[in-house]
């Protein structure tokens, strides 16, 4: 039984250009999306920013309206029976908006549950549950204002679960906290998985949704570019090598240049202030590296190596190499 | 020679930066509500009120007063904004950091909103004479101008103690807001001196506004520039004591928040 | 619409309300608009109509009741949906299973209930420290009357918030919409003083209605048939600013969820 099923979604963005004379722009945000949750399955949709995965968020959540495509969730269609997919659902969005500060935790939750229709004695236990499920007890009387960044996300947590939804949509829910709380924060996602719970992530870390998820699929420039297991993307890469080469200010047009050699899969570039690592994939393993050192010419290098594929370079190969 | 020539510049540009840059969010159809409806939509509320209280032959006492009361507008709410908008805008700082002189940025800031206030006070005045029925002609208007100028400049002088004291609290719209309502009492706009309580009086005579609209009755009714200059010289100097004290408010928190490093306040 | 959904939506409105005055309190322009402008206009008021002595106290603190009502309308109830979306709030609040307008209808209520409690304050200054001793001539009828007024200002601010969302030209007058609607609904002068033509317009401000009743009841000068003229035209004008408000909620919610205004992208 499909929970979500989504069907060719597309959202076009109109900007404007311009203060005295304005031009409209339109932007692309998601393409042609297609894709189906099984219920009870912890889904992730992974890609770089700007791939369009908040929008389609947006969409099933009710809030955005797809300029074509349809999305149904238990049955119901996101546009046409919005209020019943609003009792079903809850979602995160993160940061530091969306509460109100000079409430305190709890009077945010209260209000919440009321707004969600929760009978009042049931909100009340809820709530004392909640706030022990995200780890703020005793914080709870707070006013919202002095919370960190990662108890206002935890805060996101308890009340989007106040109405106990049987699925629910975590988009980038991990951004902005440290490391150690994105850990626990990653448990609590589990914790929710186990409770059959069908759950949505968004996410632009690729160890992320292989830790956590059952199926991904990954997202660029508003279409879907793969959609497998976490293994089943890995072995896509399976023959692949990586050459990696540490360089030290690598020009654009040789950059073009090396993308458009025979042997080149993909490649990609990861900045560390003045050394820059270049990571090329390939199917001739050790033996593109001369061509690879003949192609960057003149340019001062430091060390080469030749290494197996990771998750990160499966994800760097669907999203065209530039994550 | 051309320190005078750089410092006349100095103010000139900053005023008319200033203003632009504190006013792009209002848009012409926002300018004209708020020049020309507001203050004839706050004129016909009080003269329709002060004429039921007391009677239609005291129509241009409310008129005149409330005429000149717009001068506060601009006085406040204008040249306030001005001053702590900048803290707002976060660009207190940079203003603070160059070695301009601090009066001329100070005083530049006042200028344009005295232009303004003066056209707001004018605008009022033409309504009066219009819709309300306001008898002008026995009126020395070069004295009924002066006085609106002198009036506005010193509002605008309030303003400039209101926005130094608006860098270093929080509320700036509050603070506006309630001098703007209590200067309805205060001045006389509304209420015979007299019918107030005696320290009612003794503040009011320390507030701008209030020479200047018992200035502008005077005139009303036929007085002589020479018999209201005494009031009028009155309004001059409530208008440079409050501009002093403000300049005086804004070096001690310029000279404060560098020492104490409380530049950009929350 | 059943009962059990009414009273489900009820108590949703008794929540936000509450929440809504708790925030509120902390807030120095709701603390400035619903009181401390009355309270001005009040002793404005007290001591232009000395003359008229504890009638006009009354009528006074009535009427600058009346204005802080409108303008906490106004100003507060008309932001009261840009204010969510400035916070980042508005997109949950719109994503819930109770309908948008129950949880606005509670702000509203919230707002009205704050500037009836200035209108005590009021009450309480010119006893106080005018030394008046101010009677409410028909005060049974004047509790209805002020019943019939909360009905009818939180169904206007229902019409209002929306059409501020989606026209935010029309926010631009604002400013100019606060002491215009102080003169013709006659809060603190009758509406007499003014040119005929006006009436009419007078006639379509729900605002003026509620003058007329609670004018007339604590004063003693209307008639039990102008009373209860008063009141319908409430009722009638809260029926249709219901009706309109509900049509207006739709298109709005739509309108920002076709253009993605909901949130502050």
């Amino acid at each position: 039984m499909n929970a979500i099923e989504v069907s060719h979604l597309r959202r076009v963005f109109k900007t404007y250009i311009g203060v005295i004379r304005r031009t409209a722009k339109e932007v692309v945000a998601v393409e042609d999306i297609s894709f189906s949750i099984k219920d009870g399955e912890l889904f992730g949709l992974l890609g770089p920013n700007g791939a369009g995965k908040t929008t389609t968020v947006k969409m099933l959540t009710t809030l955005l309206i797809p300029n074509s495509g349809t999305a149904i969730i238990h049955g119901f269609d996101v546009v046409k029976d919005a209020q019943e997919i609003r009792k079903r659902i809850g979602f995160i969005f993160g940061g530091e908006r969306g509460l109100y500060w000079r409430l305190s935790g709890i009077d945010n939750l209260r209000y919440f549950a009321s707004l969600y229709g929760v009978d009042p004695d049931v909100s009340k236990k809820r709530i004392a549950y909640l706030l022990e499920l995200v780890g703020l007890n005793g914080r709870g009387n707070e006013k919202v204002g002095g919370y960190s960044r990662g108890m206002m996300q935890r805060l996101h947590v308890a009340r989007t679960l106040l109405h106990d939804p049987e699925v629910l949509f975590l988009d980038e829910p991990t951004i902005g906290l440290d490391p150690v709380g994105a850990r626990e924060f990653r448990q609590v996602i589990l914790d929710l998985q186990s409770q059959n719970k069908t759950i949505l992530l968004t996410t632009h870390y690729m160890f992320e949704a292989d830790a956590l998820c059952d199926r991904v699929a990954v997202i660029d420039r508003g279409r879907i570019v793969a959609l497998d297991s976490p293994s089943g993307l890995k072995s896509q890469v399976r023959d692949m090598s990586v050459v990696e080469v540490e360089l030290f200010g690598l020009p654009e047009d040789m950059l073009e240049g090396l993308r458009r050699l025979p042997f080149v899969d993909s490649l990609s570039v990861e900045d560390h202030d003045q050394r820059q690592t270049l990571m090329i994939q390939t199917a001739r393993g050790a033996e593109a590296v001369p061509d690879v050192l003949t192609a960057l010419g003149g340019l001062k290098i430091g060390r080469v190596v030749v290494r197996e594929p990771t998750l990160e370079d499966a994800y760097v190969r669907l999203v065209g190499g530039h994550a | 020679m051309r320190r005078i020539l750089n410092g006349f510049r100095l103010f000139w540009q900053g005023a008319i930066l200033a203003y632009v840059a504190l006013f792009h969010w209002l848009r012409p159809i926002q300018y004209a509500a708020s020049k020309i409806v507001m203050p004839l939509a706050q004129m016909f509320f009080f003269v329709y009120l002060g004429t039921f209280a007391t009677g239609a032959d005291n129509a241009s006492f409310y008129i005149i007063g409330n005429a000149l009361q717009i001068a506060a507008v601009s006085g406040i709410y204008g040249v306030t904004m001005s001053i702590g908008g900048e803290r707002d805008a976060g660009t207190l700082p940079y203003l603070f950091g160059t070695p301009a002189n601090r009066m001329l940025i100070f005083l530049g800031r006042a200028f344009m909103n005295v232009m303004d206030g003066a056209v707001g006070v004018v605008i009022a005045f033409m309504w009066g004479v219009l819709l309300m029925g306001l008898d002008l002609s026995n009126t020395n208007m070069a004295a009924l101008a002066l006085t609106v100028f002198i009036t506005t400049f010193s509002t605008c002088g309030l303003g400039l103690l209101l926005g130094s004291l608006a860098l270093v609290t929080v509320n700036v719209m509050f603070i506006n807001n309630l001098v703007y309502f209590l200067l309805l009492i205060f001045s006389g706009a509304n209420i015979p001196m007299q019918n107030l309580p005696g320290w009612i009086q003794a503040i009011s005579s320390a507030l701008p506004l209030t020479r200047g609209i018992a200035t502008a009755r005077l005139l009303v009714g036929g007085a002589s520039l020479s018999e209201v200059g005494p009031l009028l010289w009155g309004e001059l100097g409530i208008g440079v004591m409050y501009s002093l004290l403000g300049y005086v408010l804004f070096t001690v928190f310029e000279i404060e928040a560098k020492r104490r490093g409380t530049l950009e306040l929350v | 619409m059943n009962v059990r959904t009414l009273i489900k939506y009820w108590r949703t409105v008794l929540v936000v309300t509450e929440m809504t005055l708790r925030m509120n309190f902390m807030e120095p322009f709701v603390i400035f608009t619903v009181l401390i402008q009355p309270i001005v206009i009040a002793l404005l008021g007290l001591w232009m109509l000395q003359g008229r002595g504890a009638e006009g106290a009354i009528f006074v603190v009535v009427g600058s009741g009346l204005t802080g009502l409108w303008s906490s309308l106004l100003f507060i109830s008309g932001n009261s949906i840009n204010i969510e979306r400035w916070i980042g709030t508005l997109e949950f609040l719109v994503g819930l299973p109770t309908p948008f307008e129950v949880i606005v209808f509670g702000k509203n209520l919230a707002n009205v209930l704050q500037s009836l409690g200035a209108m005590i304050l009021g009450y309480l200054i010119a006893a106080l420290f005018f030394g008046y001793s101010l009677t409410i001539e028909q005060p049974l009828l004047f509790a209805l009357s002020v019943l019939f007024t909360v009905l009818g200002f939180v169904s206007f601010g229902l019409v209002i918030a929306p059409i501020f969302v989606m026209n935010p030209g029309v926010q631009g007058w604002q400013n100019a919409m606060e002491f215009p609607v102080y003169v013709l609904c006659g809060f603190l002068f009758p509406v007499a003083l003014l040119p005929g033509w006006t009436t009419p317009i007078s006639y379509l401000l729900p605002p003026y209605w509620a003058a007329v009743a609670l004018h007339g009841t604590s004063t003693g000068g209307a008639t039990f048939g102008q009373t209860l003229l008063a009141w319908g035209m409430l009722v009638l004008f809260s029926m249709v600013d219901l009706l309109i408000a509900s049509r207006l909620f739709t298109l709005m919610l739509y309108k920002a969820r076709a253009d993605a205004t909901l949130g502050l992208e």
